[in-house]
């Protein structure tokens, strides 16, 4: 898939921790810290690319098993995928304004240790507008809806769409979802990624993601 | 770094070890004898299929959607698969979960299917088993009990697998 391509690699290498937007972070959510300091350290790379046949970017993270892509997903995508059921125009429009990127995680058992990788969204950290905050998970979204707003089908979409909020990968496994960000289409913002390889923690960060732009920005 | 024979070795080394990880990652062993969640579901022609009928045979479980990219992506060499077994009395069936005929009918233009493909309407049998995201096979062994999961898709007609899925029965 990734021949079809352009790609550039933008980060491979390198990792956030200690540099000044970390320290913002850290000032934002104190809790963070002390986690973070405890991971082991770890050889990130990530590659951005730009799917030449339809302009959409995405972000690659592969350090130590874990392999982590963000492909950019428009959000009249979104619109198109939860059109077909039955979910209230304001549903879907809030769906597809959620700045979603379809998200493959896999276990790339590179180590040759036969790890086990785990990854809780709950964890994960985003940076937008001086503000650092959790991820939007399927679980509250759900639960915001009454079957006027989604019906038990549609709410299956959902439940079965957006990425697992806890999952454990063994080498060979490997997921899609979509995740979401809860920010406008068009925004940027930095990711805090975390997971554990056999119970040891591990994090890395993914700068400068960009969210789709919706069809009155496309060129 | 090649001129270093100790640096070669462990290149050596390293690689077999990753290769020798490669072949196990195939499927996940399930420890413990589970026995698989029975079941009874109807495909999209109202013929009805009950995992416990198939008991000593076995029996390769699929849940999967037509929106999810690796579940399309895998299903044309599960066909494969499923006629390769053909003489092995192993059987496949697909659970679709919460989509309707019209939409399963119209998916199986593109992407021919031999073998049962379930519907599971409600996500009440996915909600039975041990699945946190699409696709999830399951192979059950004659027992009834699951022997292999593989989360996420596989290359089903790699001999190597077809193997691992036919040992189950002898």
């Amino acid at each position: 898939m990734t021949d079809r391509y352009v790609q550039q690699v933008v980060g491979a290498g390198h990792r956030r921790l200690g540099e000044s937007d970390m320290g913002t972070s850290l000032r934002n959510g104190g809790v963070l810290l002390g986690g973070l300091l405890l991971m082991v350290p770890a050889c990130a790379g990530v590659r951005h690319s730009v799917n030449e046949g339809n302009g959409l970017r995405s972000w690659d993270l592969t350090d130590g098993d874990i392999e982590i892509e963000l492909i950019q997903r428009l959000p009249d995508q979104t619109r198109a995928l939860f059109l077909k059921y039955a979910f209230s125009r304001e549903v879907i429009e809030q769906l597809a304004q959620s700045c979603m990127f379809q998200t493959i995680i896999r276990n790339t058992g590179r180590s040759g240790s036969g790890q086990a990788v785990a990854v809780d969204l709950t964890r994960w950290r985003m940076r937008h507008a001086g503000t650092t905050r959790g991820i939007l998970l399927k679980e509250p979204l759900l639960a915001s809806w009454s079957d006027a707003d989604a019906s038990p089908a549609a709410k299956l979409v959902v439940r079965w769409g957006m990425f697992p909020t806890q999952q454990t990968f063994l080498p060979g496994d490997y997921n899609w979802g979509l995740t979401a960000y809860g920010v406008p289409p068009g925004a940027a913002f930095d990711l805090e990624v975390t997971w554990s390889e056999d119970d040891r923690p591990r994090s890395a960060s993914i700068g400068g993601l960009v969210c789709a732009p919706d069809v009155d920005r496309l060129k | 770094m090649t001129s270093c024979p100790s640096v070669r070795v462990f290149v050596l080394l390293w690689c077999l070890s990753v290769a020798a990880a490669h072949a196990g990652q195939l499927l996940t062993p399930v420890p413990g004898g589970v026995v698989a969640p029975d079941f009874a579901l109807e495909d999209s022609d109202g013929r009805s299929y009950r995992l416990s009928d198939y008991r000593g045979k076995t029996v390769l479980i699929n849940f999967w959607t037509t929106w999810c990219p690796p579940c399309r992506e895998e299903l044309p060499a599960m066909n494969r698969a499923w006629r390769s077994l053909a003489g092995d009395d192993v059987v496949f069936l697909a659970i679709n979960v919460g989509e309707d005929e019209d939409t399963i009918f119209v998916f199986t233009a593109d992407y021919p299917v031999d073998f049962p493909l379930l519907m599971d309407h409600a996500g009440e049998v996915i909600a039975r088993w041990p699945v946190k995201g699409l696709p999830t096979t399951f192979i059950v062994a004659p027992d009834g009990t699951i022997a292999y999961r593989a989360i996420g898709g596989r290359a089903w007609d790699e001999p190597a697998l077809l193997d691992l899925i036919r040992g189950l029965g002898q």
